[in-house]
């Protein structure tokens, strides 16, 4: 068993500055803390988010890439996201999407609730999860160095793809506002410009 | 009231006049036969998921990418994806259209009045989230299908088919 709490971790930043150069025009769902953070680094008409149905970001974003086969599909989840959803890795799998690459951010802990520690105690491998799952490729990095070097050969290759990054906790939690009565969900509000876009291109 | 099976290939044939591109499923005992031909039709593609709220993701996010998808599941799996059709379907507008078995329903009642609890609170759950359903009782219910990628449509939400009795 792989005990992922002495593994090398980068940050979240340092991970996400290395997606955000490859970014061209791929359709992103983001989720939880990931989510904020990626939406500053690399604002686009493609974004969309995972809000308010934790564990969804991977079937949303293989809806997405089974309806746009041409187009890349990238998914950027969280570790206790997927854990909420481990059997969307054989959805994915079965569904066998090529243009689908699977970003699982593992920092250990439910950040958005003030950093918890996973029922794993931080030792579940996605990658190893994945590879038996049934996905085409998958990488682990801890180092944004080494990641960087090997990102391309990943994105070059045929997906489904899952790319296990370790990274530091911040400490932090997010408590939620009330939503005032008669509000348009932030779901509802996001996705058509991206159905419009899409549908243009 | 008693329900009467649907043949697969009449269900089949009101799913493709629907304009059905994509029926993204878990299996259902009760709609088998239909599941057979589903798997078997070069036209509609079938996209099989491990869980039902899964299942609500995967078509919100086609609709996306600009298909017509349509869910089938069992009314087991209604009760298993009620967080995904809170924070997919209904919080983000979509227009899924659910096919739900009543599996293991007596078709002498109505299915408030059976004594299975799967089948009895079905609507019900369906009412309290605000999600439109239709009975499809007989064949000559099937006008429903098409009826409700029009009001799923209309009201920007999804919208439940509840098929009666095993289809044959």
């Amino acid at each position: 068993m792989t005990d992922n709490t002495e593994v090398q971790r980068m940050s979240l930043d340092a991970a996400l500055d290395v997606l955000a150069r490859r970014r061209d025009e791929q359709v992103v769902v983001g989720t939880m803390t990931a989510n904020g953070a990626w939406r500053q680094k690399s604002p686009h008409n493609l974004n969309l988010a995972c809000i308010g149905f934790m564990g969804g970001a991977s079937t949303l974003g293989l809806g997405v890439a089974l309806s746009q086969p041409e187009r890349d599909v990238w998914v950027i989840d969280g570790d206790g996201s997927l854990m909420m959803q481990l059997g969307s890795l054989g959805t994915i799998a079965g569904a066998a999407p090529s243009n689908f690459l699977h970003i699982v951010i593992h920092n250990g802990v439910y950040e958005t609730s003030g950093s918890q520690p996973l029922p794993s105690q931080q030792q579940v491998d996605f990658a190893r999860m994945a590879d038996g799952a049934g996905y085409a490729q998958t990488g682990s990095f801890g180092d944004a160095e080494e990641f960087d070097s090997a990102i391309d050969d990943l994105l070059a290759a045929e997906g489904p793809t899952l790319i296990q990054l370790y990274t530091r906790p911040a400490d932090r939690f997010y408590s939620a506002r009330p939503t005032p009565p008669g509000s348009t969900p932030a779901l509802a509000r996001m996705w058509p410009p991206v159905a419009e876009a899409l549908a243009k291109m | 009231m008693t329900a009467q099976s649907i043949p697969a290939d009449q269900l089949l044939s009101a799913i493709r006049e629907a304009g059905v591109q994509d029926v993204v499923l878990v299996p259902d005992t009760h709609q088998r036969t239909v599941l057979d031909l589903l798997m078997a039709d070069d036209e509609i593609r079938t996209i099989h998921c491990s869980t039902e709220d899964e299942a609500v993701a995967v078509s919100a996010g086609l609709i996306i990418g600009g298909r017509r998808p349509m869910m089938q599941i069992q009314h087991a799996g209604l009760y298993a994806s009620v967080n995904n059709l809170r924070g997919v379907a209904l919080d983000g507008h979509f227009p899924i259209v659910l096919l739900i078995g009543l599996l293991g329903r007596d078709p002498e009642l109505a299915p408030e009045q059976d004594g299975s609890s799967m089948v009895r609170l079905c609507r019900p759950l369906l009412e309290t989230l605000d999600i439109p359903s239709h009975l499809l009782d007989g064949p000559e219910d099937l006008h429903h299908v098409a009826e409700a990628f029009d009001e799923a449509q209309e009201r920007n939400g999804p919208v439940a088919l509840l098929v009666g009795t095993t289809t044959s």
